[in-house]
């Protein structure tokens, strides 16, 4: 919606929107600022900008600690794995709703989102009983059984909305030019496909990284995922401002990478084909 | 196109989805409905009897369910009108013509993708602390005594730090719409003579309707069971100024072991879900027509 403009207004905007912006990053840049600094630095008053003795101590520390990478492994291993585990089982059931309708496919799909709508912690107390049961409690498979289930409607309602986009025309056409179905698929349907299916798949690994509810009950010190263990940076005696902004720094860096560069995606994705 | 063969392979490639759907939703809330009628505690395994309707009626009068009730709705009501209504104001800012728009964009995004515990922390130990805390900094700058955000206003204080982490959110989806209005449309109300008010109120609000309607949707989901900030920060405390149902539930099953209780608690939960899930519904019955 770009419209004419005068030199000064756009000044005027320029100082306002980067004013706000800064506000709403500072939380983020002052955690990275204080990844860097000594304990002492890191709560002096006034408190130090730039000015102070840069450092990465407190990278090692964390690490040395703390055993840091096991952590960051898990959140690897279960934001990846409950991910995979969700498209596999998402990707034929958006497939088929979108190309297969049947009478209660709208229905069917209504039911798959409202079952998002089911608070956690009206289930957590038998997930709880059922996993130490079968010895699934602080273990990465239990995290990942459990994040794929809650994030499974989101998958499909999402990768239903890209396969709905592909025209069956262009299916026909490729028939009646005499592709296979072999080749149909190869060339025609997966670079349709691909996009709708990439962004589902960013946006499930960011929901899954920073899933807090589920890990902080089903996991211990075993399996607990970053964002689990950064919780443990909460008691008062364990606290320390630099090491706590470097335990941080390191477990949101990732998901804020990938974010920055998929943005456009993952509004496309998030608005469920709702926002043109 | 769809062949009788066709359909049955769609059938098949639906099944699994919505066989393991189904088993999630029915067998822990069959199990949670169960357990919420019985005397249930962990430290005393073997000893559950039937107890009827006693664990509602000790749900209910807990001194902390209505607190919690209402905490709980003074967060999700808190967050979405601040992020709804912020989120409108940065949107129609951020569409403005300026320098430096991605890096602004990006700036503004970035609370989204961090994880609720690190940004709990991080608010909660270097801005609201009012001895080491920027905040309280800034408060001696300005010769004003310190504020003790999460002590003296629990509520809201966890309001300002999950109404951080969602303002990206509503931002990113309602500037997506107002980038698809048609500007066309605006020069001709303005040519018309419609001042930036009328504007406003006539064209853009509407035309964001749809977007915001997701926007409530979504939040709202994830603003019902906020969870880890208010354990990070405040432990539902002091007292229960910032417990709200998902935090209640949580600490009489899985901190007094009281299974019976934490149920009826997980079900009540699940009912006021499930009234809002209505309304909810019913918005995008109407606005998400696909």
């Amino acid at each position: 919606m770009a419209r004419a403009t005068t030199p000064q207004r756009k000044a005027v905007v320029t100082v306002i929107a980067w004013l706000i912006a800064l506000i709403i990053f500072f939380p983020i840049l002052w955690t990275i600022l204080t990844s860097f600094k000594s304990e002492a630095d890191a709560i002096a008053i006034p408190p130090k900008f730039f000015n102070f003795d840069w450092t990465l101590v407190n990278y090692e520390t964390v690490q040395s600690r703390s055993n840091y990478f096991r952590h960051f492994w898990n959140s690897v291993v279960i934001s990846l794995g409950s991910t995979l585990l969700a498209l596999i089982i998402a990707i034929p059931a958006a497939w088929s709703m979108a190309f297969v309708p049947g009478r209660w496919t709208k229905d069917i799909l209504m039911w798959m989102l409202s079952t998002k709508m089911l608070p956690a912690v009206g289930v957590l107390i038998p997930i709880y009983l059922l996993f130490r049961d079968w010895g699934l409690l602080d273990t990465r498979m239990g995290l990942i059984i459990v994040l794929t289930m809650i994030n499974l409607p989101i998958v499909i309602w999402m990768l239903f909305t890209y396969f709905k986009e592909i025209p069956g025309e262009i299916l026909e056409a490729s028939r009646m030019d005499g592709a296979s179905l072999g080749k149909e698929i190869i060339y025609v349907l997966t670079p349709m496909a691909v996009p709708g299916i990439a962004s589902t798949l960013l946006l499930n690994i960011i929901l899954a990284w920073n899933e807090a509810f589920w890990t902080l009950n089903l996991t211990a010190a075993n399996s607990a995922p970053l964002s689990a263990f950064i919780a443990s940076y909460s008691s008062p005696e364990g606290l320390f401002y630099a090491k706590l902004s470097a335990a941080s720094t390191m477990a949101i860096a990732p998901i804020l990478i990938l974010g920055w560069f998929s943005q456009k995606q993952l509004v496309r994705g998030l608005t469920f084909g709702a926002v043109k | 196109m769809a062949t009788q063969a066709s359909r049955a392979a769609g059938r098949l490639m639906l099944s699994p989805a919505v066989v393991l759907l189904l088993l999630w939703m029915i067998v822990p809330l069959g199990m949670t409905i169960y357990f919420s009628f019985l005397r249930y505690n962990l430290l005393i395994p073997g000893g559950e009897t039937f107890a009827g309707f006693e664990n509602y009626s000790y749900f209910f009068t807990d001194p902390n369910f209505w607190p919690a009730l209402t905490n709980t709705l003074l967060l999700v009501g808190g967050v979405l009108l601040i992020t709804t209504v912020g989120g409108i104001l940065l949107a129609l800012l951020l569409d403005q013509p300026m320098w430096g728009q991605g890096i602004v964009r990006i700036l503004v995004i970035a609370p989204f993708f961090v994880m609720p515990t690190v940004s709990a922390l991080v608010w909660k130990n270097m801005f609201m602390n009012p001895v080491n805390g920027l905040f309280g900094w800034l408060a001696n700058v300005f010769g004003v005594p310190p504020f003790d955000f999460l002590s003296q206003a629990p509520l809201f204080s966890i309001i300002l730090i999950v109404a951080w982490q969602w303002l990206p959110f509503a931002t990113l989806i309602l500037l997506t719409a107002l980038q698809s209005l048609d500007s066309e449309q605006i020069e001709a109300a303005e040519m018309d003579g419609a001042g930036p008010f009328s504007r406003f109120f006539y064209i853009m609000l509407p035309h964001l309707a749809r977007a915001a309607t997701v926007v409530i949707l979504i939040q709202t989901i994830f603003l019902l069971s906020v969870f880890a900030e208010i354990l990070v920060t405040t432990n539902g405390g002091p007292g229960n100024a910032s417990t709200n149902l998902t935090y209640l539930v949580y600490s009489q099953s899985l901190l007094q072991y009281d299974v019976g209780l934490g149920s009826a608690g997980g079900i009540v939960a699940v009912i006021l879900a499930n009234i809002v899930a209505i309304f909810l519904m019913r918005m995008i019955g109407k606005n998400l027509e696909t």
